[in-house]
């Protein structure tokens, strides 16, 4: 009954059986290692380079994806900065130039004052010129006219020769 | 069951017949599946694809457990081959035993030593090539003399039982297995119709748990060798 537990016993140990599965499994193990092992290695390489390839890219992708939108909250906070600088520039520029034209006018207005008192101070010194001048004329006017009526032909004659030599002095 | 054989002789060597034409049947049966599944392999797996790439992740795992490293990927087509074959090997028998005039033609092959003895061998000599092939033969060799030289009758000894457990181990499962498979249908038409039906459920239930045997056993085997061989290749550390 335990004949086949005895390894090795001249009935229980076939050698060629022995040899006969030592060869089937080569065998066995060329023919799958060509049919079935090869392209599913093969393959399951193939696969793993595409998953590790598929998620590099993804990566890749998420990252400029997200640089992108870095970029763009960048631009927009930027643009926000920059409109208000322009905004305060802008109002700033407005409160300056309101300044100078404010302060242009105010020297303008002076010196337009200034003129014109000097112009009326000319005016009136014209004027009081004038005036003397009239007046003396006028005056000289009525005295002549009162010496006129007054004068004898006589008294007119010594007047005019003393006027004659009072010009030729 | 000391069970009549048919032997014959060829080329000086005796052959036994029911070795023989089961070795011949699992090898067909293997190859047919093989083939079978790994038609149109692609990028994108199909059933049949879906089935072998299970199975060959399976393998490569058993692999993977013990020898972690790099050296892994040349022993996976023998991991694979050496499972499906002892599987098939262990399941024959469960579905087809035939005897013809009380000599038995087709059974599992591996309820006989030889053949798990052939397989423990191999594995042997693979564990020892693959050490000599990784270190040389000079590091390969003084690994039997560590820790102390004194050890290397134990170391031996370590090798001769590594080798004789591994095949027994399988063989004792299967042969067991096989032997009470036998017992039971011997009962089930030694008494008529009574004993048949008692024993119908018990023999159902032994095949079942035959299949579960069968399948722990190709599993323990591959693991067994791949350990055996990455012990041998990673001797120094």
């Amino acid at each position: 009954m335990f004949t086949h537990l005895i390894v090795g016993s001249a009935q229980g140990f076939n050698v060629g059986d022995a040899v006969f599965f030592a060869l089937c499994f080569l065998i066995l193990m060329a023919i799958i290692g060509k049919i079935a092992w090869d392209p599913i290695t093969k393959m399951l390489e193939e696969r793993a380079n595409k998953i590790s390839n598929d998620i590099d890219s993804a990566e890749d992708s998420r990252n400029k994806a997200e640089k992108l939108a870095k970029e763009r909250q960048d631009a927009l906070n930027n643009s926000h900065a920059e409109a208000s600088e322009i905004v305060s520039k802008a109002t700033q520029d407005g409160k300056e130039r309101r300044e100078n034209i404010i302060s242009d006018a105010k020297s303008d207005a002076s010196l337009l004052k200034e003129n014109a008192q000097k112009d009326i101070e000319q005016e009136r010194k014209d004027a009081l010129a004038s005036t003397k001048n009239d007046v003396a004329d006028l005056s000289i006017e009525i005295a002549s006219k009162i010496i006129k009526k007054e004068l004898s032909a006589e008294d007119q004659k010594t007047l005019i020769d003393s006027y004659i030599k009072g010009l030729g002095d | 069951m000391d069970e009549a054989k048919s032997t014959f002789e060829f080329l000086g060597l005796t052959f036994n017949t029911a070795n023989i034409i089961s070795g011949l049947i699992v090898f067909a049966i293997l190859i047919g599946l093989v083939f079978f599944l790994s038609r149109s392999i692609t990028l994108r797996p199909g059933k049949k694809q879906n089935i072998l790439e299970w199975l060959v992740d399976f393998t490569n795992g058993l692999v993977k457990v013990s020898i972690p490293g790099k050296e892994s990927k040349g022993y996976g087509l023998w991991a694979f081959t050496l499972f499906c074959f002892i599987f098939i090997a262990n399941m024959l028998g469960l579905f087809a035993h035939i005897e013809v005039n009380g000599i038995t033609y087709v059974k599992s092959p591996t309820a006989d030593p030889v053949i798990p003895m052939t397989f423990a061998l191999i594995t042997l000599v693979l564990a020892q090539y693959s050490g000599i092939k990784r270190m040389g033969y000079k590091e390969h060799f003084k690994g039997y003399l560590k820790p102390v030289p004194f050890f290397l009758p134990i170391n031996i000894f370590e090798e001769l039982t590594n080798f004789l457990t591994l095949g027994i181990r399988l063989f004792g499962n299967i042969f067991a297995g096989e032997m009470l498979a036998g017992l039971i249908a011997n009962m089930a038409f030694s008494g008529g119709v009574l004993t048949f039906i008692v024993a119908a459920p018990i023999e159902m239930f032994w095949q079942g748990f035959s299949i579960f045997i069968g399948s722990i056993q190709a599993y323990v085997f591959v693991t067994l060798s791949s350990v055996y061989v990455s012990q041998k290749i990673y001797e120094e550390e």
